[in-house]
C-alpha cells in the first residue's frame, strides 16, 4: 500500500487525463451519435445507407486498431493531431456508433402513431424528431448510454497504445520502478470502478426522474 | 568422453529438432545457431540434488521460460519457423540443455507487471527479459547472474542538432518504449523532458520520423540494429547508463541460484556465451563479444 501513497501525484495525474479522455469524448460521441441515428432513421434511402455504412465500420472494427491507424496513418497524409487530441476524436467517433444504435432503439419505442400525428399537425420531419420523437426516445434509452459511458472510460484505457499517459499507463510507469503490481493494479482498478459507480449512480437517478411509463 | 558423447548426442537431437521445424523452402538460421548451443556443457548427475528446482525441471522434461516474443536480437519470434531467436532465447535454451541435455524450452511470455508474480507462483522456472537487476526487485525475486550488460542511449533522425549528452533532453519531447527502463532514466537526468511511449520499437520509429518527438531513447543494441535498417536514423551518444540483466528466478531458492550462477560461469568459461552473443547480437554489432560482467557484481544479484 505505501507504494501507492509515494505515487500519488503521478497517479493522480493519470486519473485526470483519464477522466479528461472519458468526458471529452464521450460528449463527442453524443453529439455525433445523434446526428448517425438521425441519419438511419431518415426517410431518404441514401441518408440511411450512410449511417448504417458509418455504424457497421465503426462497430466491426476494434478501436485499438483504429487508434494506432489514425495516429501512425493519417500523418502520412499530411493529418497529424498531439496524442491526446487523437485519442479524443478517434474514441469519440468509434463510441457514436454504440450511441446511435442505442438512440434507435429508442426511436424504435416510440410508438408509429407520435410521429404521424407530428406529421399532420404539419412538423417538418427534422421538427418531429426534434420536438416529438427524440425528447421520448432519449428518456427510455438512459440506462444503455449510461452503460456506454462506463465502456468509454474503460476504453480509454487503449489511448495509452498511442503515447497518452492515461491511468493505466501511470501505473505501467509506477509499476516499472517499484515491481509491485498487484497493489498498483488494485489501485487503478478502485479508481475505475469508482468512475463506473459513480456513472452508474447518476444514470439511475435520472432514469428514475425521466422515465416514461407505458 | 561420456561428457563428450553426451554433448554430441544432444547437439544432434537440436539439429534433427531444428530439420523439423524449419520448412525447407525458408532456410532459417536455426542450424548456425545450434552451433553455439552444440557447445552447450551438460550438468554432471551429481549437480542435480534431488529434491531441488533443477530436479523437479528434469523430471517434467522442459524448462519453462519466462520471456518476450518482440525483442529484436534478444527473444524475438521468427514468424516463418515459429522459433524464438536471440540472445535471450538462446540463453534459456543453452540453460535447459544444461538441466535436461536438450535445448527443450516453453517460452511463456512474460511482461514486467507479470513476472515477479509467475516466478512467485511457479508459473515459470527462470526469466530471461532483459532483466534489469534492481534492489527493489530483488526483494521479491532471486536474480542469478547478471548475464549481460547494457545500456541506454539515444537516437535522432538525421540532421537534428543540439542533442548530444541525456541532459540535452530537458525541455524536449522525447519518446521511449512502454515499461522500459528507459523512462525512469530521462525521469532522473532530464525531469524537465515530456516523455512519450510507444508499445513497440517499430512504432517508436515510426513517431520519430513523424516529429512526434525529437529524440527515442532505447538500448543500444537496438537503436543499432534500427538505424541499420533505416537510414535516416543516427545515434548521437554512447550507453549512458548501465543496466545488467540478471536471470530471475524465485525468490529464496538459492540452490537454484548457486547451480545457475555455475552454469554461466561454465558457458561462460567454454565460449558459448560469446558464440550466443556473436549469432545474435553481434550480428549488428561489429567486433568480438564483449568481457562477460562478473557474476554477483551488482547489488541484488
Amino acid at each position: 500500500m505505501p507504494v501507492l501513497f509515494e505515487h500519488l501525484p503521478e497517479l493522480w495525474q493519470g486519473l485526470i487525463v483519464t477522466v479528461q479522455l472519458t468526458a471529452a469524448s464521450f460528449a463527442g460521441a453524443a453529439v455525433l451519435g445523434v446526428l448517425v441515428c438521425a441519419l438511419r432513421v431518415s426517410p431518404v434511402g441514401v441518408l440511411r445507407a450512410i449511417g448504417t455504412a458509418y455504424v457497421e465500420t465503426f462497430q466491426n472494427l476494434p478501436l485499438l486498431v483504429l487508434l494506432v491507424l489514425a495516429f501512425f496513418g493519417l500523418p502520412e497524409i499530411g493529418l497529424q493531431a498531439p496524442p491526446l487530441a487523437t485519442a479524443i476524436i478517434v474514441i469519440a467517433v468509434y463510441e457514436a456508433a454504440y450511441i446511435a444504435e442505442a438512440l434507435r432503439s429508442g426511436v424504435n419505442s416510440v410508438s408509429k402513431g407520435q410521429g404521424e400525428a407530428a406529421r399532420a399537425i404539419g412538423l417538418t420531419f427534422g421538427q418531429s424528431l426534434r420536438h416529438v420523437i427524440l425528447p421520448q426516445a432519449l428518456r427510455t434509452v438512459v440506462q444503455p448510454l449510461g452503460n456506454i459511458f462506463i465502456a468509454t472510460a474503460m476504453n480509454t484505457a487503449l489511448a495509452a497504445a498511442v503515447g497518452v499517459v492515461d491511468l493505466t499507463a501511470a501505473a505501467h510507469r509506477v509499476n516499472l520502478v517499484e515491481a509491485q503490481p498487484i497493489p498498483i493494479f488494485v489501485g487503478a482498478g478502485v479508481a475505475y470502478a469508482l468512475i463506473a459507480s459513480v456513472a452508474g449512480f447518476v444514470t439511475g437517478r435520472l432514469e428514475r426522474r425521466l422515465v416514461i411509463l407505458r | 568422453m561420456k561428457r563428450f558423447v553426451a554433448v554430441a548426442v544432444a547437439s544432434l537431437l537440436a539439429l534433427a529438432a531444428c530439420g523439423e521445424s524449419s520448412s525447407p523452402a525458408v532456410p532459417g538460421a536455426s542450424p548456425q545457431q545450434s552451433e553455439a548451443l552444440a557447445k552447450a556443457p551438460v550438468a554432471d548427475a551429481a549437480e542435480i540434488l534431488p529434491g531441488s528446482t533443477m530436479e523437479k525441471i528434469r523430471q517434467r522434461g522442459e524448462l519453462i521460460v519466462g520471456g518476450s516474443l518482440d525483442a529484436p536480437l534478444l527473444s524475438q519470434q521468427n514468424p516463418v519457423s515459429g522459433e524464438v531467436e536471440g540472445f535471450d532465447a538462446e540463453m534459456g535454451k543453452a540453460l535447459a540443455t544444461y538441466i535436461l541435455g536438450e535445448p527443450k524450452v516453453k517460452i511463456v511470455n512474460s511482461a514486467s507487471e507479470t513476472r515477479e508474480a509467475l516466478l512467485a507462483n511457479g508459473t515459470v522456472d527462470v526469466v530471461f527479459q532483459t532483466y534489469t537487476i534492481t534492489e527493489e526487485r530483488a526483494k521479491q525475486v532471486a536474480f542469478a547472474g547478471p548475464y549481460y550488460t547494457s545500456g541506454l542511449t539515444i537516437a535522432v533522425k538525421k540532421g537534428t542538432t543540439g542533442i548530444a549528452k541525456p541532459e540535452d533532453l530537458n525541455g524536449k519531447k522525447v519518446l521511449a518504449g512502454a515499461n522500459t527502463p528507459a523512462i525512469p532514466a530521462i525521469k532522473k537526468l532530464a525531469p524537465q523532458a515530456e516523455i512519450l511511449t510507444f508499445g513497440s520499437d517499430p512504432e517508436c520509429i515510426q513517431a520519430l520520423k513523424q516529429d512526434r518527438g525529437v529524440a527515442y531513447v532505447q538500448d543500444e543494441t537496438i537503436l543499432i540494429a534500427d538505424a541499420k535498417k533505416d537510414p535516416s536514423i543516427e545515434i548521437v551518444t554512447k550507453p549512458f547508463t548501465e543496466d545488467p540483466y540478471g536471470i530471475g528466478l524465485k525468490h529464496g531458492d538459492d540452490q537454484f541460484k548457486k547451480f545457475v550462477n555455475d552454469w554461466l560461469k561454465k558457458i561462460q568459461d567454454a565460449g558459448v556465451w560469446q558464440g550466443i552473443w556473436k549469432n545474435s547480437i553481434g550480428t549488428v554489432v561489429t567486433g568480438e563479444a564483449p568481457q562477460p560482467p562478473g557474476i554477483g557484481s551488482v547489488p541484488g544479484s
